[in-house]
């Protein structure tokens, strides 16, 4: 500064110069990036408008809802999907800040519980006010139960469902004979063939057990035992009520059998494993819960068995098996579903991609077919009931008993409160101090229960 | 000349030439998208997230007060050792663990690669190559080295006879005394993470090989001369002279490690996994805002979390004055 000073006014001019060439540089960017948007958007069939599409199916499944899309694009003269693929746990967050910044998408594909989250600040834009009243009720109608009350939130439906995500008990039905058990039809059996097959008392250390439990499962067996985490009627948070403790108690027998050490190393982490690395493909495991989307993947281990001109592996599936007292057919559901942000542009737009996916008003081909290539499981039973998901499901046999649980009403998805995530992840985490910190379950559930009681009845206020 | 602080808020103002006045302008230009930059993207969130501390906020509706309930809820869960009290206590396992041992390795690491051995340079880059690797690149490659059926460290610990851990699958912790008595006392999710932020002590080592380089080696000439032996160089030369350093890296690395984020939300499955033990403050600041859309009370973690990192840094520098020598300054 000091020699600028005292050279003068060349000098002055130069930096002038210099910051308006800065500036004029930076105006430059920002315009070639404009135009570069406007390029894109101009891909955009004319007399079409354009539907911003988020969801986030990666690696397999991406090329499936890249053909759903392109197929959509090809059935309208009125609007056009772009689908962006954000994989990742984190779409979530860019959806709400997306909604906060007031610039959304047009409609977003999700499966964790937000809904009622997001309906309860206003986030949502419901059913009701894209299509008419008598289309809601009858798409109401339409839905499995469980894919109803995903997208519900005080008695209005704010997400359409597309797809379920029902568990089950998957077995190895050749571990199974080798030690003369029956696939298992109650919690009795299922413990006592877990510990057959794997003796706590062994001297080795496991390369296999019989069944370990998750437990991110206390929501399924909290249901097949018996329980409900939220009761609607008095707003009340029951995850702490005798049943669901029951489960959670028998969850963590494992725990003290084995060790929770033990349990722990053997357990985390190895759900999520895909293909040929899921556990029970591997034989970790002589039974496993998992959900409908291993049926294609087991029979594909399967054929490349057949092919190698190896012995051919034998798994079978069955409900989650209830303790006396307890449900039949039951567990925790979730699923795929679509929202449409308030602030979306194109609303309606919006909407008739959802109906095409998801089957609804006349679509049931097309969902039909979807759900075939994805492996997905349909929110209703007239996609079910279509020739082209029959076909699928003679294909692969072992997908009827989802079938058959979807449509039970004791698969139950997570309350549909604010606050449900927080709700969701406290109890995951009570089964977890139970499980690995060898917490007394009912302790664990009523801490959990209280956090979550004085979390909702903030949301109240 | 005045410095520009004086030219731009000084009584010369009125008085300012034409040529000063303009130099001050095209100054202000220049660092101007700096300025907006420190005031949007520093002070106002600074300022916006003391005040919301306060409040109930989800970031789509307006903000409601709610006095110090915030705070109330943090003392409670401090108090029963409930998710904050957890946070906490994670999160100073980790830097009073990692931190301490960083600077041993760092230092011991560069004493050895400062001998004038052969392919010298090579060792350096080597043990400099992990600070480049990317920080999801190395979490993802540690959680296969942890595993504890299928990884690597395992199987060598399994083949040499030794017990294996359960790494990011327990909750074990190494370093609390009591575990050790009641069986509990193996290596951890917490440990592992300390083991991975050590394979990353490259970056302090380069600061500590740089600092050995700056003693004069008279001084060592001189300790030999008076028949001091390696150990001695070492505890009354090197250590002394490299303290200022090593001050500089423990109150860097002890930051560091309060803030620690990326790592620890890629092992832990972005929950703290398992049962909450490697749920961090970073990570429970996180979750509160953005997943449980509780920004008032993720605001309240975060000051918080400030004003320890503040109070820890002052105690720090106060305690520099009995242990860290600096040349020509005198203790």
């Amino acid at each position: 500064l000091s020699g600028t000073s005292s050279i003068g006014g060349g000098a002055n001019r130069r930096g002038m110069a210099a910051a308006v060439a800065g500036a004029a540089l930076i105006v430059a960017v920002v315009l070639l990036a404009l135009r570069q948007d406007r390029d894109v958007r101009q891909q955009v069939p004319s007399g079409r408008s354009e539907v911003v599409f988020w969801h986030f199916w990666g690696g397999k499944d991406r090329p499936v809802v890249e053909e759903i899309v392109d197929r959509f694009n090809a059935s309208q003269d009125e609007y056009f999907v772009r689908a962006i693929a954000m994989p990742g746990n984190n779409l979530d967050l860019k959806f709400f800040l997306s909604v906060a910044g007031e610039d959304p998408p047009d409609v977003i594909n999700q499966d964790d519980p937000i809904v009622a989250d997001w309906a309860h600040r206003g986030a949502l834009v419901p059913l009701d006010e894209l299509a008419s009243s008598e289309e809601v009720a009858r798409l109401s109608g339409w839905l499995f139960p469980a894919a109803r009350e995903i997208g519900g939130y005080q008695g209005r439906l704010y997400a359409l469902c597309n797809g379920l995500d029902v568990r089950a008990l998957y077995y190895n039905a050749d571990v199974l004979a080798e030690f003369g058990l029956a696939p298992p039809r109650t919690i009795e059996e299922l413990t006592s063939a877990a510990l057959r097959i794997a003796p706590p008392d062994s001297p080795e250390p496991h390369r296999r057990f019989g069944y370990l439990p998750d437990p991110r499962r206390i929501w399924s067996w909290g249901i097949v035992f018996g329980g409900q985490f939220y009761d609607p009627a008095s707003g009340g948070v029951t995850a702490d009520s005798k049943p669901v403790v029951a489960a959670l108690d028998w969850m963590a027998s494992f725990s003290r059998q084995y060790g929770a050490e033990t349990v722990a190393r053997f357990r985390k982490g190895d759900q999520a494993l895909p293909g040929a690395a899921f556990p029970l493909l591997e034989g970790r495991y002589a039974m496993i819960m998992d959900g409908q989307w291993r049926v294609a993947e087991i029979a594909a281990v399967q054929a490349a068995a057949r092919r190698r001109g190896e012995n051919v592996p034998s798994y079978g599936v069955v409900p989650l098996p209830p303790p006396p007292g307890g449900r039949e057919d039951a567990g925790w559901v979730n699923g795929n579903f679509f929202v449409v942000p308030r602030g979306a542009r194109n609303g309606r737009g919006a909407w008739a991609f959802m109906k095409f996916w998801s089957g609804f008003d006349g679509h049931e081909a097309e969902a039909a077919r979807a759900c075939a290539a994805g492996g997905w499981l349909p929110a209703s039973q007239r996609v079910v009931d279509h020739p082209k998901f029959q076909d699928h499901l003679r294909r692969y046999p072992m997908f009827a008993t989802f079938v058959a649980l979807a449509s039970s009403p004791n698969q139950v998805p997570t309350p549909s409160v604010a606050g449900a995530q927080f709700f969701q992840d406290e109890v995951i985490r009570a089964a977890e101090d139970a499980m690995y910190k060898q917490i007394p379950p009912a302790e664990a559930l009523r801490q959990a229960a209280r956090r979550v009681q004085t979390r909702l009845e903030a949301e109240r206020e | 000349m005045a410095p520009l602080w004086h030219c731009v808020t000084g009584p010369g103002r009125t008085t300012m030439s034409v040529n000063r006045r303009r130099t001050t302008i095209t100054a202000l230009v220049f660092v101007s998208p700096w300025l907006f930059g420190l005031f949007a993207l520093v002070i106002y969130p600074f300022a916006a997230s003391l005040a919301w501390s306060f409040e109930r906020y989800d970031m789509l509706r307006p903000p409601e007060f709610a006095g110090t309930a915030n705070y109330v809820r943090l003392a409670e869960e401090l108090a029963t050792g409930q998710r904050f009290g957890q946070a906490v206590w994670n999160t100073a396992y980790y830097a009073l663990v990692s931190v301490p041992l960083s600077i041993v390795l760092g230092v011991g690491l560069a004493v050895t690669l400062a001998w004038n051995v052969r392919g010298r340079a090579v060792y350096r880059t080597i043990f400099f190559l992990p600070s480049v690797v990317p920080a999801v690149a190395s979490s993802v490659l540690w959680m296969w080295l942890l595993d504890p059926q299928a990884g690597l460290v395992n199987y060598l610990l399994s083949q040499l006879g030794l017990p294996t851990p359960g790494w990011f699958n327990s909750t074990a912790e190494a370093a609390w005394l009591p575990g050790w008595f009641t069986g509990n006392g193996g290596l951890g999710s917490k440990d592992a993470l300390v083991l991975m932020s050590l394979w990353g002590v490259g970056n302090f080592m380069i600061i500590y090989l740089a600092a050995l380089g700056d003693i004069p080696p008279q001084l060592y000439e001189a300790a030999e001369l008076d028949g001091a032996g390696p150990l001695r160089r070492f505890w009354h030369i090197t250590l002394p002279m490299l303290s200022p350093v090593i001050f500089f890296n423990l109150v860097m690395g002890l930051i560091h490690a309060v803030q620690a984020f990326t790592q620890i939300y890629i092992v832990s499955e972005g929950q703290g996994a398992p049962a909450g033990s490697t749920l961090v403050l970073s990570l429970y600041i996180f979750l509160s805002a953005f997943k449980y859309l509780e920004m008032g009370y993720a605001s309240a973690i975060a000051w918080m979390l400030f004003v320890v990192i503040v109070l820890v840094t002052v105690a720090l520098f106060r305690s520099s004055r009995r242990w860290v020598y600096y040349q020509g300054v005198g203790r």
